[in-house]
C-alpha cells in the first residue's frame, strides 16, 4: 500500500515536471549568441506580447511549425515582450494554453527600442514580429505583423531545401 | 449662392485627404477632416495657427496605449495653454465611437479623438501601432514621429521624447531627435 502511494506521488512529481514551463530572461548578448550557435538549423525567431491579439491568434501556427519541421532543422524561439513580472500571472498561463514545444524568452533588453533596432532597423515596432535566420545564423526574411502556417514554411522550405 | 452652399458641403461631409508630401526633408501633410466621438467634424487644416499638432494614434483596449493614458492627459493639461493642439485618432476597426467616448470618460482623455473609420488617416502616416505620435507645424509638416516616451512604465522612463520634441518647437528650435520608434499594439486595420 505505501508502495502504490510513493510510485503515485512520483508520478505526480514527473506529470507535474513536464507540466513545467522555464521562461528565461533574454538580453541583446544573449539573442546574439543564440542566432550564432546555429548547428545546422535554421532560426525562426517570434516577438509576441500577451496582450497582443494578433500574437495570440498567431501563436497556434508557430506551435505547428514547430511541430512539424523536425527540431534537428528548425529552432523556434519566441520572445515574449510582457514585462517580467508578468511571468506567472500571464506569461506561462498562456504558454501553457497553447501547449507550447519550444523555448520561449521575456525580453530583457534595456528597452523596447534597442529590441526594435536589433531586430530590423526598419521595424517600427508593431506586434508580432518575426525574423528568419538561415543556417549560418544571417538574417534571411523579417515579416511584419501576424503571419500564418503557410508563410512560414514557404520561408523555411526554401531554406531547408537549398 | 446654392452651388457654393453644396460646394462647402460636399467639403465638409466628404474626408478630404492627399498624399503626404516630400517637401525637402519634412514630410507635408495636407488637411484632412474626420469626425470625433460625439459626430463633430474636425479638419487638421483648423489647427494651422497652432504652433504645433501633435496626433497620437491611439487604442481603448491596447495595454500599451492605455498605460499612457496618464501620461496622455497630463500632456494635453501641460500643453493646453500654450498653442499646441492635441489629437487623439483611434483607427482601430473594432472600437466605436461610443467605445472611444466612454473610454475618454473613464480616462479623463480631455483632447478630440477622432474616429478613422476606414484608416484612412493611419494609411497616409503610415501609422502602425498604438500609442504612436506626430507633430505637425503650422505648415502641416512632419517635424517628429515615433514614441511618446522611451518606457511604457511611466516610472521608469528616462527621455520624454514628444515633450521634448514640442518643447523645442515651443522654443523655436529644430527637433533634435524627429525619428524614433513607436512600440506598440499593431493599429487593427479593416479588410480592404
Amino acid at each position: 500500500m505505501k508502495r502504490k502511494s510513493l510510485l503515485f506521488v512520483f508520478l505526480l512529481f514527473v506529470v507535474n515536471l513536464n507540466a513545467q514551463i522555464k521562461v528565461e530572461s533574454l538580453d541583446k548578448h544573449g539573442l546574439e549568441k543564440i542566432i550564432k550557435e546555429r548547428n545546422g538549423k535554421v532560426l525562426l525567431l517570434n516577438i509576441w506580447a500577451t496582450w497582443c491579439v494578433p500574437c495570440r491568434e498567431e501563436f497556434p501556427d508557430l506551435v505547428k511549425v514547430a511541430n512539424e519541421f523536425g527540431k534537428d532543422k528548425v529552432e523556434v524561439i519566441g520572445i515574449s515582450t510582457d514585462f517580467p513580472e508578468d511571468m506567472k500571472s500571464k506569461i506561462i498561463p498562456f504558454l501553457k494554453k497553447q501547449n507550447v514545444n519550444f523555448t520561449n524568452y521575456v525580453s530583457a533588453f534595456k528597452n523596447d527600442e534597442e529590441l526594435i533596432n536589433f531586430i530590423n532597423n526598419d521595424w517600427n515596432g508593431a506586434l508580432p514580429a518575426t525574423v528568419i535566420f538561415d543556417q549560418a545564423g544571417k538574417k534571411v526574411a523579417f515579416l511584419e505583423g501576424k503571419r500564418n502556417y503557410a508563410d512560414f514554411t514557404e520561408q523555411l522550405n526554401r531554406l531547408i531545401l537549398e | 449662392m446654392k452651388n457654393i452652399k453644396t460646394l462647402v458641403a460636399v467639403l465638409l461631409l466628404g474626408i478630404v485627404f492627399s498624399n503626404l508630401i516630400l517637401a525637402g526633408e519634412l514630410k507635408k501633410t495636407e488637411s484632412f477632416s474626420l469626425k470625433d466621438y460625439n459626430g463633430k467634424l474636425h479638419s487638421l487644416s483648423d489647427f494651422k495657427n497652432s504652433k504645433a499638432i501633435v496626433l497620437i494614434f491611439v487604442s481603448t483596449q491596447c495595454p500599451v496605449s492605455n498605460a499612457y493614458n496618464e501620461r496622455m492627459a497630463k500632456l494635453y493639461s501641460q500643453y493646453k495653454d500654450k498653442n499646441v493642439k492635441i489629437i487623439g485618432i483611434n483607427s482601430n476597426k473594432a472600437e466605436t465611437a461610443e467605445e472611444i467616448k466612454k473610454h475618454a470618460a473613464e480616462k479623463n482623455l480631455q483632447f478630440a479623438i477622432l474616429k478613422d473609420e476606414n484608416n484612412i488617416v493611419a494609411d497616409k502616416f503610415e501609422a502602425s501601432s498604438t500609442p504612436e505620435a506626430y507633430v505637425l507645424n503650422g505648415n502641416l509638416e512632419v517635424v517628429y514621429h515615433g514614441r511618446i516616451d522611451d518606457n511604457r512604465k511611466a516610472g521608469d522612463v528616462q527621455t520624454s521624447d514628444l515633450s521634448v520634441a514640442i518643447d523645442e518647437i515651443l522654443a523655436g528650435k529644430a527637433v533634435s531627435n524627429p525619428k524614433t520608434k513607436a512600440f506598440g499594439c499593431a493599429i487593427k486595420r479593416v479588410n480592404k
